[in-house]
């Protein structure tokens, strides 16, 4: 087996238990069904491209982008503790790389994203079925994003992870800034119904970008802008991901 | 065959000289000893051999390659077991052994009984379901040291493995690692601060300390190079202060202290100092209530060479 399965292979077996699936998937999954039904009452039908969506459409789109963004949690804590308990100084004194490291952990992560989208997405189908339009893109998209998301936002919770040495940190900053993310995004509410400035932050925050391009391709509703964004968002992935491997391979023993 | 070459090795720290020029070479197939007290560079010498860290300057060779050229190479072969503790917090003893093997590629089959045996070897039979981050730090240390020996390895450091051990798991790692040897052939560089440790254990004994290797042998040639002497004790049934005065013009007779009841004597010619000594005592009627010479041990060889090199150094 190639060693970056093999590091998959233990960050799954570490990260997967049930509090954390409690806070992945059935969390997700009871928001969707409580809050998307709970606002309909207050927010109309969102438009969206040249589509109506009721409102726990719109919702359980943006929860899978919420979600991928979430699960890159995973690869923060595997560093963060692996640095505490001394397991990276020992998988780097073994049969592996910095780089093998850094791969399984984006790896593991885009795997955890896609899995609990996919199960998200299948458990929201009956909210959105009316509106979905499956096209050959839908997959691909939503892979794009899960792949791109992945290695964004676990970007970040590496850069955060390397960063600190304080053992209280790491959770309130990194829930801190992504909460930041979730709430100033088009993940849970549409900038059109936002006041202006607001909306206009909405667009410096990529989890907007990214559930813009996964509504667009369960919506079937690719736009140039949808394309604009997909090509910022990997810029953007790309950037962090080069800032991200240089910390990690600086970190000193 | 050579398993561990390096010449003029060092490695600083900002300030810091950890590891000064040394040059080291290192048999397959023995236990060697490296021995220091805190802070001699012990740590930082496992983490240059292992790859963890760059060296400043100087060539390392590791099982025949090259450390600084193709370090996955060596990683490939070696097992480490780290002063730091390391270890799974949330999985159990055995599934962090399994998975370990795991993550070294070992076939599920030689996993199960590999885990199996070194549940056993190590007494963790009984916490084989305890989480890792519910065990105590000496149960935390034998799941460390035991985990390494799931992987095939030509050569293992081990940085003070014995840390937080009580005597008799103590007693129990050292034993499991000489047999080790003994079966398989591999080597062990082992790291201690416990000089007796390094005796029991070691095939040869390196003593380092301010980053320099000071000496290297076997434990019986340190004790005859430094140890043809032996340690005389003298205790007197009433205090008698002017003791050293009456004894300090035999030859051959260097005395370490006295509190005027017992006196410590280092003798390089002890049966004729001996003799002297009785001599004297009968002739100032001085009743001895005991009475001991006894080869000096390879504790205070140890600290001996330490505070010499100490001294030289200031
Ligand atoms: N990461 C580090 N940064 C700064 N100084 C260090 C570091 N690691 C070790 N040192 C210093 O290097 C010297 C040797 O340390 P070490 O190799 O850990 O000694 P030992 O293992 O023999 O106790 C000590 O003075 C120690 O303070
Ligand atoms: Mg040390």
């Amino acid at each position: 087996m190639h060693p970056i399965i093999r590091l998959v292979n233990r960050n799954i077996t570490i990260s997967v238990n049930p509090g954390f699936l409690i806070w992945q998937v059935i969390f997700p999954l009871i928001y969707i069904f409580v809050a998307g039904f709970a606002y309909t009452a207050l927010i109309d039908n969102v438009p969206f491209g040249n589509k109506d969506l009721t409102y726990p459409a719109f919702l359980a789109s943006g929860m899978i982008g919420f979600n991928i963004m979430n699960s890159t949690l995973v690869s923060g804590i595997i560093i963060w503790n692996d640095r505490r308990h001394g397991m990276f100084e020992q998988i780097m004194s073994g049969p592996f790389t910095r780089v093998h490291y850094i791969l399984s952990n984006i790896a593991t992560i885009a795997i955890i994203g896609l899995v609990s989208a996919g199960l998200i997405a299948a458990v929201g189908y009956p909210v959105f079925f009316e509106s979905v339009e499956f096209s050959p893109v839908t997959i691909p998209l939503i892979i794009f994003s899960s792949i791109t998301g992945a290695i964004l936002f676990g970007s970040i919770a590496s850069i955060i992870s390397t960063r600190l040495r304080s053992s209280e940190g790491f959770n309130v900053i990194i829930n801190t800034v992504f909460l930041f993310f979730a709430f100033v995004s088009t993940a849970f509410y549409p900038a059109s119904g936002a006041p202006q400035p607001l909306a206009t932050i909405f667009y410096l925050n990529p989890l907007t970008y990214l559930v813009d391009i996964i509504r667009a391709g369960i919506f079937g509703t690719i736009t140039e802008f949808v394309i604009l964004e997909m090509v910022i968002l990997a810029v953007l992935a790309s950037i962090l991901f080069i800032i991200a491997t240089r910390l990690l391979t600086k970190l000193d023993f | 065959m050579s398993c561990i070459e390096v010449h003029s090795l060092s490695k600083s720290y900002s300030s810091i000289l950890a590891v000064d020029t040394i040059d080291l070479s290192v048999e397959s197939g023995q236990v060697f000893g490296f021995l220091g007290p805190n802070g001699a560079g012990k740590s930082t010498v496992i983490k240059l051999l292992t790859t963890l860290i760059q060296p400043d300057s100087g060539q390392i060779s590791v099982l025949g390659v090259n450390a600084i050229k193709e370090p996955l190479k060596i990683r490939k072969k070696i097992g480490v077991v780290l002063q730091q503790p390391s270890y799974e917090p949330t999985l159990s003893v055995e599934k962090s052994l399994e998975k370990y093997g795991m993550m070294w590629n070992v076939d599920k089959k030689t996993r199960q009984i590999r885990t199996e045996e070194l549940l056993e070897s190590f007494e963790l039979t009984q916490i084989r379901k305890k989480k890792n981050e519910d065990l105590s730090i000496g149960q935390r240390r034998r799941v460390q040291v035991a985990r390494e020996f799931m992987h095939d390895m030509d050569l293992l450091f081990l940085d003070e493995p014995t840390v937080g051990l009580d005597p008799s798991a103590r007693r129990k790692l050292l034993d499991f690692l000489k047999n080790k040897v003994k079966d398989t052939g591999m080597t062990i560089f082992y790291t201690t601060h416990v000089l007796t440790e390094a005796e029991y254990l070691c095939d040869n004994i390196a003593i380092i300390n301010n980053g320099k290797i000071i000496t290297v042998d076997s434990p019986n040639e340190l004790k005859n190079r430094f140890g043809n002497e032996k340690t005389i004790k003298i205790h007197v049934s009433e205090q008698f202060i002017q003791l050293p005065n009456l004894l300090k013009d035999i030859p051959d007779c260097n005395i370490e202290k006295s509190d005027g009841i017992i006196i410590t004597i280092h003798s390089t010619n002890s049966e004729i100092v001996l003799m002297n000594i009785l001599k004297i005592l009968n002739q100032n009627n001085i009743p001895i209530s005991d009475l001991s010479a006894m080869p000096t041990n390879l504790e205070e060889i140890f600290l001996k060479v330490v505070s010499d090199s100490d001294a030289s150094n200031n």
